[in-house]
């Protein structure tokens, strides 16, 4: 299973986003606002998540803002910081 | 953050007001008074500005009025008016206080806090200490206050454009005691949030004013009425298992303020996303806020009207 494909599966069964399926969610679009519609609330639920399922620490505000753009972004960003990058 | 949450604090921002009812010149003349003549110079000035702004403003009435009408419902106009006027001269004194802070040192008010110990103890938990408070008192005194806790403090703060009224802080020209988080920034402030906390350090949040997209508040009965209550606080704790206490600082003399530690709240881990999973805490917070504004009705400066917000869909 590709990261994508993981944090598909991770957003619609964490977040409980009980109206879509994994293959529903587009890769590219936004997650907050008019894409996904997450909100503050998923914001936090989801940095608690990605710590969770990827032992990642998003610690730099910047980082962090462009890594959560979109499903895209945040899959490349997690491969980027498992890889050591 | 969704783009419309940060839209919908602004909007809501626009909506209600913490900016000084003062000009820039009213606050210059304040600021001088202080200066040259001392805090209480000031406070008897408060009380000649504030029966000209309650006799002859209608707006600033108008802005406790919501509170008020609650608190003390079924007063005659009379009674009506000398409410408005004690509750104005209240906060005048406190943002002389703020002011005087600022201006003239530390050294020029005292405050006590009820139950420290019970705060250190919660720090040395490890998982970082949320603090719900209130537009009660001088909450920005308590937050510079808080430096006897020896951890760095973190507020969650949409500060208003154009403002004229300064932060303690800015009187002085040097770094404040607490760091702002604005909710209106990158997703919503919760990377930074969530860093205070893991970091062990201290994060205060207002829990009287929900700012928002509908699902950051629940619905709760406050004086009667219902009024939207945020949820972060209680989600934040759920997501990372530090403990919540709820404090409300109050002036309880001259040049002396009182930091009232309320009560300890234990948000389960693992709530999730949904709000009304965090009902019973947003309610416990409401009910010391009652309890506090039934002791001390002058000083609960929320000048918004609460019960009157748009309806949640």
């Amino acid at each position: 299973m590709t990261t994508v494909e993981k944090l598909k599966k991770i957003l619609v069964e964490d977040l409980n986003l009980q109206e879509l399926s994994p293959g529903d969610i587009d890769e590219n679009a936004p997650l907050f606002g008019e894409g996904l519609g997450l909100d503050s609330l998923d914001a936090v639920e989801l940095i608690v998540i990605i710590q969770k399922r990827f032992g990642i620490e998003i610690q730099n505000l910047d980082e962090g803002k462009a890594a959560f753009q979109s499903v895209h972004t945040l899959a490349s960003y997690i491969e980027g910081r498992l890889s050591g990058g | 953050m969704r783009s419309t949450d940060t839209a919908e604090i602004r909007r809501e921002s626009r909506s209600w007001s913490a900016r000084s009812i003062g000009s820039r010149w009213q606050h210059r003349f304040f600021y001088a008074l202080i200066r040259l003549a001392g805090r209480r110079a000031a406070y008897v000035m408060v009380v000649f500005v504030s029966m000209y702004y309650v006799l002859f403003r209608p707006s600033v009435r108008a802005r406790s009025r919501p509170y008020l009408s609650r608190r003390f419902p079924g007063r005659n106009a009379l009674l009506r008016l000398r409410d408005s006027f004690r509750i104005t001269v209240e906060i005048g004194k406190v943002l002389v206080d703020r002011a005087a802070l600022g201006i003239l040192g530390p050294g020029q008010l005292t405050v006590r806090h009820g139950r420290r110990e019970d705060l250190l103890e919660r720090i040395r938990e490890g998982r970082g200490l949320i603090l719900v408070t209130a537009h009660a008192g001088c909450w920005q005194f308590a937050m510079e206050s808080l430096r006897v806790l020896e951890t760095p403090v973190s507020l969650l703060l949409h500060r208003e454009e154009g403002d004229v009224d300064l932060h303690v802080f800015e009187h002085r020209g040097n770094d404040a005691a607490f760091r702002i988080i604005d909710p209106a920034g990158p997703l919503g402030g919760a990377l930074e949030m969530l860093q205070v906390l893991k970091h062990g350090e201290v994060l205060c949040i207002m829990g009287d004013r929900a700012m928002g997209g509908e699902r950051s508040a629940v619905e709760v009965e406050f004086l009667g009425g219902r009024v939207r209550v945020p949820v972060t606080p209680y989600q934040l704790a759920s997501a990372t298992g530090a403990p919540v206490v709820v404090i409300f600082p109050y002036k309880s003399g001259p040049g002396n303020y009182s930091l009232q530690v309320e009560k300890v709240l234990r948000v389960p881990e693992g709530l999730g996303r949904d709000p009304e999973a965090y009902r019973p805490h947003a309610e416990a917070f409401i009910r010391a806020l009652e309890g506090f504004v039934e002791e001390r009705p002058y000083q609960f400066f929320n000048f918004f009207d609460m019960w009157n917000q748009e309806p949640m869909r």
